[in-house]
């Protein structure tokens, strides 16, 4: 016979308001196996959960209902004072008589008939529950960190600097990302790379960080605290302990008309290449699609003028195997290029270029040493127009969102040509100005009152050459829609921000889920803004959503205390509420046949094969085991398990269908 | 049948396979299955047009496996279930011997999964035309009518599980039917609880069931029962474009989910 204990909560009067609380306390009172029933203002509050407590002891409970708020607001909190008067806190469950029935309807005695239901229901769960320990699962502290951008970098350092071991993977020659590229940045026009090459070479530096340059990550096993990935490491057709960087091989390269890919092809590169000059790490890598050597057998000069004697023709990609019980994603975004608007010339005019492109003219390391010079004929533009939300914001080209930092680097691109080409006009063509931000707004009247560039509110609808001029048609629609027509130098697109090319592809290999524009899905929108649906796999910075360098780097950072977090204990302890595939004695050994339908539906991967075997070492049976440390208790193996081999600690069939017979059974 | 016969003798002599599960003569007129295990036995095989049965249902009866190395005489539906079995990981690749009789007699042996992948590839996998004109009818009727018509086609049922039995993709140790905590399908046989298990026993064979037709031939009461499985095999094939029992290694339709799923059956 259970020993049960009520208590009703009067919620302040959010519940009283409409339940009769004592009237739901008497009626529990006379069910099967309630022991004692009480009904109190706040069973939250201290004096509540010392009433709890006192109860425990004092009635020789052997369960607890508390009919009050979601158990998503309180079940620890009651969990936990069970525990602390000795009982065991899964034993403790939770009736919502406020969501689901005090502040859904009005006051009638059906409304507290609803709360004596829902109170009789969880009654009904708690004599069929069982004690339950949490599970330990060990920690791996190590982080491994995909992507070495800006919010990478952050991350990395923040973890490296708590004190654990970080390995960095970096899928291009160089960390540094897209602010890498950047000239000067908003709001502040401070030089992107003098912020942002001390932080690099801190990685480089960093004792307890593992730089992976040209790597990818090909495969992730294992769950939170217990990651077993593969890297794989490209070969740089090069010995990085060899050499040091003194770059002549890339001087005497006669592969030079590459486009370079650091300047989106504004300029030319060798085949053996450091991407710039302040690369982490400063040590070229041989691009054997425009190698001569890989391409026709014969050249090798690089290798004759090598001091070191560092290059590696026939050098193979090397497999990593890292062991990491966290894993930050930080693999950024892309823009779009301008070849991908037909009524913006399809890419076909030189001198309509995008954000990017305009951020390498500014630079001072750039193709044009920061002059701004259109690609065609390296004149110098004296109209230029930059065209705000190209491809964003349009549904018609599937971008239905804003990409965010637009407007801000279009005021600074502004503001950049204004600075350096004085007798200059700027316009921008935009839709509205998104400018939140501390010091955002400032910034951008900035550009509008003291660097004069004209704001034209509307849509550019095509741009075509005619006599070297860059035509440019669109709509002033503050002046009732009238049409605008601008003889342009040169065009700036402010393209879309979008998810990174093979996004989508990363994301199945580590197994987090995106959103329809495929990138990387955070957990919660507001309340779990850097954990992903998968736990110990953490989001930073752009590949989530276009964002611009102070979030990134304050996502990061949040990445890296959820980490730092999770291997602050060396076990981690996790709520037991997991699925189960029973066991029983030989020679059945479970009811589980072994079908593994449930090792297909599961989303976590938590369903592992476990090989029985006889005395003889023979495998006689190959069943589904579940993973305590994937395992995320969705349920959706028991939904489809047609043996009933699997079941769920704490929401087993058995209590479900005994919650539903309480009601049917009235 | 000769060369049946040879073919399994010669199995048996060299030790290739311990039993073979093929056709034999009933006691009344009937066809009924024989588990040759000696040369003596062997010489028992039929094959005549009255042999259309599946047989793949005893390769994973307890009794029959324990027999040893199996051989089994296959028609196209067996073919398919132990595709389907396979990719259940019920049946692996190489472990059972797999017989099949052309339609000029001769035999062709399938050594491996592969090669009954292609040959169900032109096979006719097709339901009867009588079953489809069946079919066509209930899906004509209103939800209502074809609520009572279900409901009194199973009034009748005694719950023998007889169609469990002969089911080849009803191979779980313990059926939900047996599961007593909590009692899923009531034991009694009363309107209710034959829905229960009637409904339950064709969402567990929804997108499995290769339409062998041994349920509805083993019900004792002619409950048409086969074609609620059936009816569910064009939606899950033009919803997910799968069909039971063509590959040994497929993922099951309604375990896997793709983005481009059709989710024009969310009501
Ligand atoms: C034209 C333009 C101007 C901008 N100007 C400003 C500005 O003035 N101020 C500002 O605050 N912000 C600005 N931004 C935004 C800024 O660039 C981003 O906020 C920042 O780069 C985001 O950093 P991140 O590390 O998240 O991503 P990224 O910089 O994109 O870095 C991602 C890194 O991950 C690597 N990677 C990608 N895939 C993989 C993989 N599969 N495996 C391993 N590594 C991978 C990439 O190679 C890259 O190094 C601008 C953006 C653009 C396009
Ligand atoms: S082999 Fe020749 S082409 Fe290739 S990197 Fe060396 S110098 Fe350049
Ligand atoms: S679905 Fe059920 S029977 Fe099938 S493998 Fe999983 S646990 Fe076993
Ligand atoms: S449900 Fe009937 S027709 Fe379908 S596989 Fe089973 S026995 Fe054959």
């Amino acid at each position: 016979m259970s020993r049960i204990g009520v208590f009703v909560c009067h919620c302040g009067e959010n519940i009283s308001a409409t339940v009769n609380c004592e009237k739901v306390a008497q009626i529990s009172k006379e069910l099967k196996g309630v022991e004692f029933s009480t009904d109190y203002k706040y069973m939250c509050s201290d004096p509540g959960q010392t009433m709890l407590k006192e109860a425990i002891k004092e009635h020789k409970l052997d369960g607890v209902v508390v009919a009050a708020c979601s158990p998503r607001m309180h079940e620890p909190t009651f969990r936990k004072a069970c525990s602390e008067a000795g009982l065991n806190p899964y034993l403790c469950e939770m009736s919502n008589i406020r969501e689901h029935c005090s502040w859904v309807h009005p006051k009638d005695d059906l409304t507290t008939e609803k709360a004596e239901d829902l109170v009789r229901v969880m009654v009904e769960k708690v004599k069929k529950n069982k004690a339950l320990n949490s599970i330990k699962v060990p920690v791996t502290k190590t982080a491994l960190v995909i992507g070495g951008g800006v919010a990478g970098i952050q991350a990395a350092l923040d973890i490296a600097n708590c004190g654990h071991k970080v390995v960095m993977v970096e899928k291009q020659p160089s960390i540094g990302g897209h602010m890498s590229q950047l000239s000067e940045t908003f709001p502040t026009l401070d030089c992107s790379q003098c912020i942002l090459t001390p932080r690099m070479v801190e990685i480089a530096q960093h004792p307890n960080i593992t730089l992976y340059t040209y790597a990818e990550v090909e495969k992730v096993d294992g769950f939170i605290g217990n990651f077993k990935i593969t890297v794989r490491k490209k070969s740089k057709s090069l010995d990085e302990h060899l050499c040091t960087g003194c770059g002549l091989c890339t001087t005497k390269c006669p592969q030079k008309k590459i486009p370079n890919e650091f300047e989106r092809g504004l300029g030319f590169r060798p085949a053996i290449y450091v991407p710039f000059p302040q690369a982490v790490p400063n040590k070229p890598v041989i691009d054997r699609e425009n190698c001569t050597y890989y391409i026709k057998g014969k050249c090798k000069v690089c290798e004759i003028v090598c001091p070191t004697k560092a290059i590696r023709f026939d050098q193979e990609d090397e497999l990593v195997e890292i062991e990491a019980g966290a894993i930050v994603l930080a693999t950024g975004f892309d823009v779009l290029k301008s070849d991908f608007f037909p009524e913006y010339g399809y890419g076909k005019y030189k001198d309509v270029i995008d954000g990017l492109q305009f951020e390498r003219l500014a630079s001072a390391s750039g193709p044009t040493m920061g002059e701004i010079r259109r690609p065609s004929d390296g004149q110098i533009p004296k109209k230029i127009v930059f065209v705000a939300c190209a491809g964003s914001r349009d549904p018609a080209k599937g971008i239905e969102y804003c990409s965010k930092i637009c407007c801000m680097y279009t005021a600074k691109h502004a503001m950049l040509y204004k600075h350096k080409v004085h007798d200059g006009t700027p316009y921008v063509f935009y839709m509205d100005i998104r400018a939140g931000g501390k010091m955002y707004e400032e910034f951008v009247r900035r550009a509008i009152v003291e660097d004069e560039t004209q704001y034209i509110r509307g849509r550019v609808s095509t741009i075509y050459e005619k006599n070297g001029k860059l035509i440019v048609k669109g709509a002033d629609t503050l002046m009732g829609a009238e049409p605008v027509e601008i003889e342009a130098d040169m065009v700036v697109l402010a393209t879309a921000g979008v998810a990174n090319h093979g996004a989508e592809a990363l994301a199945q290999t580590v197994h987090v889920s995106y959103d329809a524009y495929k990138f990387f899905a955070e957990a919660h929108p507001k309340l779990k803004p850097v954990e992903t649906n998968t736990a110990g796999i953490f989001l930073a910075g752009a590949c989530q959503a276009p964002k611009d360098i102070p979030e990134s780097v304050a996502a990061a950072s949040g990445a890296a205390v959820k980490v730092a977090a999770l291997f602050s204990n060396d076990e981690l302890t996790r709520e037991p509420l997991i699925a189960v595939v029973n066991r029983q004695a030989p020679p059945v050994f479970s009811s589980c046949v072994g079908c593994f339908l449930c090792q297909s539906v599961c989303p976590y991967q938590a369903i592992e094969r476990e090989e029985i075997k006889n005395r003889n070492g023979e495998v006689i049976k190959t069943l589904a085991k579940v993973n305590e440390g994937l395992c995320q208790g969705c349920g959706t193996c028991v939904a489809l398990c047609r043996t009933k081999a699997i079941d769920i600690h704490g929401y087993s069939n058995q209590q479900v269908y005994t919650e539903v017979m309480a009601l049917l059974n009235d | 049948m000769n060369e049946l016969i040879n073919k399994v003798t010669k199995l048996l002599n060299d030790k290739t396979i311990d039993a073979f599960i093929g056709y034999g003569q009933g006691s009344t007129d009937r066809v009924r299955a024989i588990f040759a295990r000696t040369v003596e036995q062997a010489s028992k095989l039929i094959y005549t047009p009255a042999c259309t049965f599946n047989l793949s249902g005893y390769l994973l009866k307890h009794e029959v496996k324990h027999l040893g190395k199996l051989g089994i005489l296959a028609n196209v539906a067996a073919l398919r279930s132990i595709m389907q079995l396979a990719s259940e990981f019920q049946i692996k690749d190489g472990e059972v011997y797999i017989l099949f009789v052309n339609d000029d007699a001769s035999l062709t042996e399938f050594s491996d999964f592969q090669s009954i992948e292609a040959f169900l590839e032109k096979a006719n996998i097709d339901i009867t035309p009588d079953e489809k004109a069946r079919i066509e009818k209930i899906e004509a009727m209103s939800v209502s009518e074809r609520w009572e018509f279900w409901n009194k086609e199973f009034e009748k049922c005694i719950k023998c599980y007889a169609c469990r039995a002969a089911c080849p993709m009803c191979y779980c140790h313990r059926c939900t039917t047996d599961v007593n905590q909590p009692q899923w399908i009531p034991v009694a046989s009363h309107e209710r609880g034959n829905l229960d298990y009637h409904l339950m026993r064709a969402m567990h064979l929804a997108g499995r069931c290769i339409n062998c037709g041994e349920c509805a031939n083993a019900c004792p009461m002619d409950i048409p029962l086969n074609l609620l499985t059936y009816q569910l095999i064009d939606p899950i094939k033009t919803g997910f474009g799968a069909t039971a029992g063509m590959k040994a290694d497929a993922v099951y339709a309604l375990s896997t989910f793709k983005p481009d799923d059709k989710e024009n059956f969310i009501i």
